[in-house]
């Protein structure tokens, strides 16, 4: 455990993902990192609405979850909503509740013609760069994760989820303009949030789950794969997210390019893990809400327990969260999970 | 002809051939689709029973199983779903004026807090296609929402979907307000993060995983 922090002191220095990701991989024990912000958004007191809107709020959030909870690896929130806001999609914005892409912005292939690919000081992006560029300063001791949406779950959000998925067949062309769109932006952002410092960026590309793997490694893959070439490298790493996978389209996530995937619960980890290289690191996946919130400690503790007794013969998994915890997550359970965590790295 | 016309139906829903404009499927470029077909078969003197019977329920089953399998997803779904609403739209006349039954009538609607509508849309397509009277409340649905529509039809099912772990925790309350009012009306809940543990524990009287599963657990309702 010591050398596992000696190595993470250092981690702001040459190569720091590369010895992290090695670290995970050579090392027996396990390391943890669930999706923890909207705990740290309560510990301070604060609306989610202003988290997500003000990069100190965030950072104060993230930085209150850090240093309450056992964590080793800490991420910046998943708001699906920032980048399709800075392209002119309206967003409902409730206090208490993550915002929501609400309307259709584009209407076929003229307004997709004529979409222009926002700057980043579009909407709340200033902020999101912000909180991550404060995240990155302050927390010295372990990777800090920029959020960001991926490519098919952001054209999905401007041309309606339901469309989109009927339009890849009925009018590709234009589905696949958008997402060279939507592509050209994410590689602008995530490029800006390497900027800040941060150790990496956790691409959410949940819509991309409901599509079957040919069609994945078509309307998400491939883009996906343009960002990973564009900025991934040793010392900053994309974690690619899929909750909707649920074991189908694997094989896609790989071929993204991305040096970590992160799966949710709909998926048998231990299939995933087997169809996964042993040197990519393969994240998951506990369920937030029947096992994180719902339950009481003990429970938590002993899924956390057989979810690692599971896996214990795969170097590269990452134990987590399948997704973001929701609103009032108990402490008592996130703090059980952790000690699951010590519990089964003592007694190896 | 009336079986021919039938068969030819039944493929275009089973394959998502919307009308003879869609692109899709590539095997039946050109071809009419569920639009003309059923115009055609109407015209033809098959009774609307026999083609909401004989071919859209019959092709939709076949498009559920085939979901249920993973031979099929989402999008092929939808454009199949998409070919059965084009065609139930030349029957619904004949609903209205009493000529063809419904099975019940199922409300539907995502909850409160959440404004995804894939998977509520499907299924709402799905369960019409399967013979219901499909009451969409849309998203977003505030529970006194809910609650006047089951005052409004008594005897209707409820559906609520749910796309967010942040919106799912928002199901419970609405089960607890319409048994309030209705304690015989039966909800199935469905959606991506939820379980059928979840669901029981939230005193769902059923869990959808799919929309065949929903659809297997309305006809067993009817």
């Amino acid at each position: 455990m010591a050398s596992k922090y000696l190595t993470l002191v250092k981690i702001h220095s040459f190569n720091r993902m590369k010895k992290w990701i090695d670290s995970v991989l050579g090392d027996k024990k396990r390391t943890a990192f669930p999706f923890i912000t909207h705990p740290g958004i309560e510990l301070i007191g604060e609306k989610v609405s202003n988290a997500v809107s003000d990069g100190h709020v965030q950072y104060k959030a993230v930085m209150a979850a850090s240093e309450t909870f056992d964590m080793r690896v800490c991420c910046t929130m998943m708001d699906l909503t920032v980048e399709a806001e800075a392209f002119g999609a309206s967003i409902n914005m409730p206090d208490d509740e993550i915002p929501t892409v609400t309307g259709r912005l584009l209407n076929g292939a003229e307004d997709v013609e004529r979409l222009k690919v926002p700057g980043l000081e579009k909407g709340r992006l200033p902020a999101c760069l912000l909180a991550s560029s404060l995240l990155a300063e302050n927390i010295r001791d372990k990777p800090v994760f920029s959020e960001c949406i991926g490519p098919f779950s952001l054209a999905g959000r401007l041309y309606d989820m339901s469309e989109i998925m009927v339009s890849i067949y009925t009018e590709p062309e234009t589905i696949l303009l958008l997402l060279s769109k939507c592509t050209e932006f994410l590689i602008d952002y995530c490029r800006a949030l390497k900027a800040t410092g941060t150790a990496g960026v956790i691409m959410a590309e949940p819509a991309a789950g409901l599509l079957s793997n040919e069609d994945c490694l078509l309307y998400s893959s491939h883009f996906v794969k343009q960002v990973s070439d564009a900025v991934q490298d040793d010392d900053f790493t994309l974690i690619l997210h899929n909750c909707g996978n649920g074991g189908q389209c694997t094989h896609a996530m790989i071929e993204s390019g991305a040096n970590a995937l992160h799966f949710g619960n709909a998926i048998d980890i231990c299939e995933a893990l087997q169809e996964c290289p042993p040197g990519l690191i393969v994240m998951g996946n506990l369920d937030p809400v029947t096992v994180f919130k719902q339950s009481d400690p003990g429970k938590v503790k002993q899924s956390a327990l057989d979810l690692l007794n599971l896996t214990k013969s795969y170097p590269n998994f990452v134990i987590s969260s399948g997704c973001d915890l929701p609103p009032h997550t108990p402490a008592e359970n996130i703090h059980a999970f952790f000690e699951a965590v010590d519990e089964f790295n003592q007694s190896l | 002809m009336h079986t021919q016309l039938l068969d030819k139906l039944f493929e275009s829903v089973e394959f998502g051939k919307i009308n003879l404009a869609s692109p899709y499927p590539p095997a039946m470029k050109g071809l009419p689709g569920a639009d003309e077909i059923t115009k055609e078969a109407l015209e033809a003197g098959i009774s609307p029973d026999e083609i909401l019977n004989g071919a859209l329920i019959a092709a939709m089953d076949k498009v559920g199983k085939k979901f249920s399998e993973k031979k099929i997803f989402v999008p092929q779904m939808l454009l199949s779903a998409k070919a059965m609403s084009v065609s139930m739209n030349h029957l619904k006349p004949y609903f209205a004026d009493g000529t063809v039954k419904r099975k019940g009538v199922f409300i539907i609607g995502t909850v409160f807090g959440d404004l995804h509508d894939i998977g509520k849309n499907l299924v709402s397509m799905m369960v019409e296609g399967a013979g219901w009277e499909v009451i969409d409340l849309g998203v977003d649905v505030k529970t006194e929402t809910f609650v006047a529509k089951v005052v409004e039809y008594p005897g209707a099912l409820v559906g609520i979907s749910a796309l967010l772990t942040t919106t799912m925790v928002n199901i419970q309350p609405v089960i607890e307000a319409i048994k309030a009012v209705s304690p015989d009306t039966k909800i199935i809940v469905g959606g991506a993060p939820l379980t059928a543990d979840f669901a029981a524990s939230i005193g769902a009287d059923g869990y959808g995983k799919d929309p065949g599963e929903g659809i297997i657990w309305l006809d067993a309702q009817f």
